[in-house]
């Protein structure tokens, strides 16, 4: 990606998100009175003031990009292995979501020793001995902290029960 | 309440034990995370905040103020054992530490950069305790057109120099100002973006957004790319700073420590820019000009100077306006609304103590950075051996306690994950997060204060042009525009593709 596709992507992305919000966004998810007598003063007016902002700054953007001398120097230095990079951050991605599934029903402390398990080794660690007892400790620790001395209800799942 | 009265209430909030305490634990941690290659100031602050959930105000500010103090000097360490800055503020200190360390000189660099940031780091916070109190008693007189005008030209200066062009900045500042909108309306209260979700009416949880920005992109980038951060530290040496060295060095850190406090006072330049002002001062006027970038080490002390000297100042438009300067001071300002303060010229009425009682504090920081620091340059090896792929799955289960603590709710981990992503591509982008943060937390205030004017002059916009203050405001923000849009048109000219940032 060079400097010259960023402004250009970012300018095109900026401008669909000007359009999205003006076309549909604001008129179906922002609500106002109906008895609002000054446009300025009604809830409708900020969202689409940035939106039109967000188009002003999109079409800047693709006017620099267009402007811009096109070099092939990458703004990211490539990775050694950009499928398997793609792949963790996939795998990433999954771990994420199965949090989200996860808390609620296997609680805070399960669900964290879960994903600590299991971030430690997406990132290939070296020391998998050291990862696993840090999994167990780590989010023990952290939940007596944050139950006892904060007071927080940490959610704790049907699986453990901690006191 | 005279000064005194003020000094006496500020000394009785933080006259304990516990204040002093979470003091020097802030330090030691910022000390800590911003020694640790691959976390910065900015992240150990952001962990650390779900912490001071729980203490007294003053205490848990405290607490985060020492680690921001400890976090800009932190940075240094590993910038000069192993080439690779802690925080983008230890940046020039490469210059000339990494080649001190490469000839048998690491010991004398950190020396003489904790000396040189300690320095500054009592400049800058007497330039805070001077300059506030004037600078928010003269803002006692601002309305919200005037706070409105304040506002935009922070934004537009936060934008514009946060990244490497302003319509990127600009671009990331609307997108937290449209972020800001989601919730309830704040005259009318109608649904805005809510989709009928009751976790979406209050707004998006700031620490949530926040720690999205600043931690999971780190985490995302960690995964990218498992072996980055991987450095060698150097050896310590046999050399030490002297007294010499600090007197020879003594003209550069004094002038680099009113470079960080002038620059530090202006929202959204940061430690970065002024570190590499204050080290081409220093080279400009120097004796030993051909040294520079050679292993000099006043070379070393400018580039801590300038970085440290911004610390305190940051602290001015904060406490005196409410204007966070950089996303350090952001995360701050989270902390004192959670525990219901809201910074601006009123809390120099209201909460005169706790300001007094930060002053006390940060000038105390400034000599539990001196003892830490020292302790800190010989223990970095045990540091720099714990390994970042146990680390970041810490940081991670870190994160989750730490956002579902704000409001006891998980909703707020999915905004979390979700702004991370948005932070890793904002990364991969080179948007700089800044802005979009300081936009999101200001957002509210800038839509109110504009609604305000215009409910005040019944719908008419001359109300925003209404006096001196606003013509300031007005033409700050259009020459800060022409500065910036001028900058960026002979940087095209001269370099057709910028400098590569982020290591895929």
């Amino acid at each position: 990606m060079t400097q010259r596709q960023v402004q250009l992507r970012l300018g095109v992305g900026a401008l669909l998100v000007a359009v999205f919000l003006a076309v549909y966004a604001i008129p179906a998810w922002v609500s106002s009175p109906s008895n609002v007598g000054n446009v300025i003063l009604s809830p409708l007016f900020w969202p689409y003031a940035l939106a039109g902002f967000t188009g002003l700054a999109g079409l800047g953007l693709v006017f620099s990009g267009l402007r811009h001398e096109d070099t092939d120097t990458p703004v990211n230095a490539p990775s050694e292995n950009p499928n398997a990079a793609w792949l963790r951050l996939a795998g990433m991605a999954v771990i994420m979501g199965l949090t989200m599934t996860a808390l609620p029903r296997l609680g805070m402390v399960l669900t964290s020793m879960l994903i600590f398990v299991a971030t430690a080794f997406l990132v290939r660690t070296r020391h998998p001995v050291t990862a696993v007892v840090c999994a167990v400790i780590i989010p023990l620790v952290l939940y007596a902290f944050f139950a006892h001395v904060a007071g927080v209800a940490i959610p704790q799942g049907n699986i453990l029960r901690l006191p | 309440m005279s000064f005194l009265d003020s000094l006496a209430a500020g000394l009785s909030l933080v006259g304990n034990i516990e204040s002093f305490l979470a003091l020097f634990m802030g330090v030691a941690i910022g000390v800590i995370g911003g020694a640790i290659p691959g976390m910065s100031a900015t992240m150990a602050v952001a962990l650390t905040l779900p912490f001071t959930f729980a203490m007294q105000p003053i205490t848990g500010i405290l607490l985060l103020l020492g680690v921001y103090k400890g976090g800009i000097f932190g940075g240094s360490i590993p910038a000069i054992l192993i080439k690779t800055p802690g925080t983008p503020a230890s940046s020039a200190t490469i210059l000339d530490g990494y080649p001190m360390a490469e000839k048998g000189e690491a010991g004398r660099a950190l020396g003489m950069a904790l000396w040189a940031s300690c320095t500054a780091d009592v400049i800058s916070n007497l330039s805070l305790i001077l300059f506030a109190g004037w600078l928010a008693s003269f803002a006692l007189s601002f309305g919200p057109p005037e706070f409105f005008t304040l506002i935009l030209f922070s934004l537009t200066i936060i934008a514009g120099v946060s990244g490497e062009s302003l319509l990127r900045g600009a671009l990331s500042a609307l997108l937290g100002l449209l972020l800001a909108t989601i919730g309830l309306d704040l005259v009318y209260g109608t649904n805005r973006f809510t989709f009928g979700d009751p976790n979406m009416m209050g707004g998006l949880n700031f620490i949530a957004v926040l720690i999205g920005l600043f931690a999971i992109p780190e985490i995302l980038a960690m995964v990218w790319h498992p072996t980055a951060h991987v450095g060698t530290a150097r050896s310590l040496g046999k050399n030490w700073v002297s007294f010499a060295d600090y007197r020879r060095s003594f003209k550069s850190i004094v002038r680099g420590s009113f470079i960080g406090v002038f620059l530090g006072s202006i929202p959204g330049i940061g430690a970065a820019p002024s570190a590499f002002l204050s080290y081409s001062e220093a080279r400009r006027t120097s004796k030993n000009k051909e040294t520079f970038g050679k292993g000099e080490v006043e070379g070393v002390a400018a580039s801590e100077a300038g970085n440290n000297g911004v610390a305190g100042a940051t602290l001015i438009p904060l406490l005196a306006l409410g204007v966070p300067g950089d996303v350090i001071t952001a995360i701050i300002i989270g902390a004192f609304m959670i525990h219901g303060l809201q910074p601006g010229p009123m809390m120099f009425i209201l909460n005169v103590d706790i300001i007094y009682g930060l002053f006390i504090g940060l000038i105390v920081s400034s000599v539990f950075l001196f003892l830490i620091g020292t302790v800190a340059i010989r223990g970095f090896k045990y540091v720099a051996d714990i390994p970042k792929r146990i680390l970041i799955p810490a940081v991670l289960v870190l994160c989750i306690y730490g956002v579902f603590a704000v409001n006891n709710n998980i909703f707020d981990v999915g905004v979390m994950f979700v702004m991370g992503w948005v932070g890793f591509m904002m990364v991969r982008y080179h948007i700089p997060a800044a802005p979009f943060l300081i936009a999101f937390i200001l957002g509210p205030l800038l839509e109110d204060n504009f609604r305000q004017s215009m409910l005040m002059s019944g719908s008419d916009p001359s109300i925003l042009v209404r006096g001196p203050i606003t013509w300031f405001f007005w033409a700050m923000t259009l020459l800060t525009i022409i500065a910036i849009v001028r900058a960026g048109v002979r940087a095209v000219k001269g370099t057709p593709a910028l400098t590569p940032k982020v290591k895929d």
